[in-house]
């Protein structure tokens, strides 16, 4: 790892991190009036909203439509400000499209979609700013999303990704990080129960080093969980005090 | 009761509160809604990816801009001018009656009236953009998303724009006059100098006769044709009113006086953001 | 049908000319040129219309400006927007519910005044089609120079770069009111007023002349 040291001989990382601590997350939920959920993720300089719109008719001729469960419509999408170079193309390029591929089967898996045949439900994702984790940050912001637009989910999904430098797993990579050249995997958990929706990884890596590195990465995404649940109870805390000072 | 009179029959509801002189969100005729401003700055809130940022929320209305600098060859025809390029993108995120795809004709007349606003107010002096004559200048992206929707964006867009611009450093780049090589210094960097402020001001006409300003996005509906002037404090910059309803003199007299009294709110808004540091993004999107 | 040429001369504006139903597939055409500035516009209609653009108690208004060379741009777009807006606000939209009227305006030659001409052009062309609406609107386009004098005529070599600010208002033949403006360019309140009150003398002009091309018109087909 040519120039920069991702890792300390004190077992710093380049942010000041521990290899098992995640960036600061701070999110909050129902940040827009149009959408029917919304949610705004912060994790640490990566910012990324998403909107969610639906369940409603099936968009864009009717051939879509499946008799037994909801279309999930996903779109990823990256603001041309948030990168060091400007993007030229806010979506529909190669990387965008893929991205916007992984979030649709994430949620196609999560979302209870037997509940609503021939309809369809959309997933807006924008990325404000990049700095490493973007599918991490995406999968978090539209999990918050989901539960603001009150759609039934069979858990929250939460998303980290781990890396291996000098014999040690790192724990939510910067972009930094990512951009050294290293191993990363990206994996998407239902905490409660345990299961991977979602994972990804590349670069090489001895197969010895997989397991240590999976369970640093299962380990970020319980403690995401953590956070979002907070957030959803303070969000839910809030809301209800609202509606009865209303009545009240 | 009320909602369900809303959706029913919106313009019995809204004739009702406007008999009244007041409108459904509490507000006068010619009242703004409740205006905040985060400006980017290169320590921490707002993008700091970005050379300068700005998101500001109109009562529901949200947009976010980022301007964004790079280095390109200038015109022949104008060999000491910069670039300046404003683009407004109305997002599947912001309404449900955006779809995905290539940018609405909204969108597009709304990047063209921007423009327009940009290039008739000449608030950037295109040749401080200017580095190498004829050899070389920036171009300034300002890209506006829109991220919620409940109308008057381009009121949103204009002060969006201009806080952005207002607070936008670029470093100092260099270029050896023989061997044509750049060399960039980020750590010295220069502020971008505005010459004015352009700010706009958009009122809706109710029924001929009534003007609203600063139209939600159901006033907009409901609105029978829309004015929008930008001023600079002294001078008007823009005059827009396509079509809609014919205007008397002194009701166009009306809208140009609000513009001037909404351009020293706004000037004192953006001062006031720029001596505040707000810690995150979310400061805008929390209050509501 | 016979094609017929109409111009005049006026003090206050340049020369106007127009050829009323040149266009033999339209239901109504007319090319209109002020000075040095010529719009073709045909329309059709009221027909059939898109679903996606129905309304359900109106007539849409569609409106297609093509540039002389390329393809449309941002501009054209806003061009477009600005006379569908007014003609949706012009032609009595709530006798044709659920179809659509269309416009087209063809840019021949720009020397300045582009939006006000094709405005012009599109309500003769209204005319000429028999399309029914509210009133007659006519646009006349200002120009400020860096002394703040304001002309209606573009002189020799006229373009609106030259000029300091330019304003395009739009006013009906009812009673005068404004329907339209559009600017660029700086300018002052006073100045403004000045330049609504000079066009509206000039769209008084313009009125007259459509008046003319219709006499002109009808008495030649009797």
């Amino acid at each position: 790892m040519a120039g920069v040291e991702l890792l300390s001989d004190q077992g710093f990382r380049i942010d000041g991190r521990r290899p098992h601590e995640l960036r600061k997350i701070e999110c909050r939920l129902g940040v827009f009036r149009q959408a029917d959920g919304s949610a705004y993720i912060e994790q640490g300089n990566t910012k990324v909203l998403a909107a969610v719109y639906g369940p409603h008719e099936v968009r864009g001729g009717r051939g879509k439509a499946l008799h037994d469960k909801v279309v999930v419509n996903c779109q990823y999408s990256m603001a041309t400000f948030s990168t060091g170079e400007r993007k030229r193309r806010p979506r529909g390029d190669r990387k965008s499209q893929e991205m916007t591929m992984h979030l649709q089967q994430t949620f196609d898996a999560t979302i209870l979609t037997t509940l609503y045949p021939r309809s369809q439900i959309d997933i807006f994702v924008e990325v404000l700013q990049a700095d490493g984790g973007n599918y991490c940050a995406s999968v978090n912001a539209a999990t918050l999303a989901l539960i603001d637009a009150g759609i039934p989910l069979k858990d929250y999904v939460c998303a980290s990704s781990a890396g291996f430098v000098r014999d040690t797993a790192l724990v939510d990579m910067n972009h930094l990080e990512e951009s050294s050249g290293g191993t990363e995997l990206i994996i998407a958990t239902l905490p409660k129960s345990q299961q991977i929706v979602f994972l990804e990884m590349n670069s090489r890596l001895h197969e010895d080093n997989l397991s240590a590195v999976m369970d640093r990465a299962v380990a970020g995404c319980t403690d995401v969980y953590n956070v979002l649940d907070t957030a959803v109870r303070d969000h839910v805390g809030e809301t209800a005090a609202a509606i009865g000072g209303d009545a009240a | 009761m009320a909602d369900e009179v809303r959706t029913a029959q919106p313009k019995e509801f809204y004739r009702k509160y406007l008999e009244q002189g007041v409108r459904p969100d509490n507000r006068e005729l010619g009242e703004f809604r409740p205006t905040v401003l985060d400006i980017g700055s290169k320590n921490g809130s707002c993008i700091s990816t970005a050379e300068g940022s700005a998101l500001i929320r109109l009562g529901n209305t949200i947009v976010i801009c980022g301007i964004k600098g790079e280095l390109a060859e200038p015109k022949t025809e104008t060999p000491t001018e910069g670039y300046l390029v404003p683009n407004v993108e109305l997002s599947a995120v912001c309404s449900p009656q955006f779809r995905p795809g290539p940018p609405s004709e909204q969108a597009q007349v709304l990047s063209q009236f921007v423009a327009n606003v940009l290039k008739n107010s000449q608030c950037v002096e295109l040749e401080d953009l200017c580095i190498a004559p004829g050899k070389m200048v920036w171009v300034l992206y300002a890209d506006l998303i829109c991220l919620d929707y409940d109308g008057n964006v381009a009121d949103a867009c204009v002060l969006a724009l201009t806080a952005a611009l207002s607070n936008t450093s670029l470093p100092v780049v260099r270029v050896d006059e023989e061997t044509g090589k750049t060399e960039t210094d980020f750590k010295e960097e220069k502020k971008i100098q505005l010459t004015c402020t352009p700010i706009s001001a958009t009122s809706a006409i109710f029924e001929d006769n009534v003007l609203l300003v600063d139209p939600t996005r159901q006033e907009e509906e409901l609105s029978t044709g829309l004015v929008t002037v930008v001023t600079d404090g002294k001078n008007i910059c823009s005059l827009e009113k396509p079509g809609g309803s014919p205007l008397k003199d002194q009701q166009m007299r009306l809208c140009i006086e609000r513009a001037f009294q909404r351009h020293t709110e706004a000037c004192n808004l953006i001062t006031q953001s720029q001596g505040s540091t707000l810690s995150t993004l979310t400061s805008p999107l929390v209050d509501r | 049908m016979e094609v017929m040429e109409t111009s005049t001369n006026s003090p206050c504006l340049a020369a106007l000319t127009c050829v009323l139903g040149d266009l033999s597939q339209a239901d109504g055409s007319a090319s209109f040129t002020h000075g040095n500035t010529s719009v073709l516009a045909a329309t059709y209609g009221p027909c059939e219309v898109r679903m996606s653009k129905e309304i359900l108690d109106q007539a849409t208004v569609e409106v297609v400006c093509k540039p002389r060379v390329g393809l449309p741009n941002c501009a054209d777009k806003y061009r477009e927007r600005h006379i569908r807006d007014l003609f949706q606000a012009t032609i009595l939209v709530n006798l044709h519910p659920r179809s659509s009227v269309m416009i087209v305006l063809q840019e021949r030659q720009d020397d300045g005044g582009l939006l006000a001409t094709s405005i012009n052009a599109a309500c003769l062309a209204l005319l000429d089609a028999g399309v029914s609406m509210k009133f007659l609107v006519a646009a006349v386009t200002a120009l400020i120079d860096k002394d703040g004098n304001i002309n209606l005529v573009p002189e020799e070599k006229p373009s609106d770069v030259e000029a300091s600010a330019s304003l395009t208002i739009v006013f009906n033949e009812k009673d005068l009111q404004v329907m339209g403006v559009t600017s660029s360019g700086k300018f002052s309140q006073e100045q403004y007023d000045r330049s609504v009150s000079l066009c509206r003398k000039a769209t008084e002009h313009v009125f007259k002349f459509y008046r003319e091309s219709m006499e002109r018109k009808l008495s030649k087909s009797v």
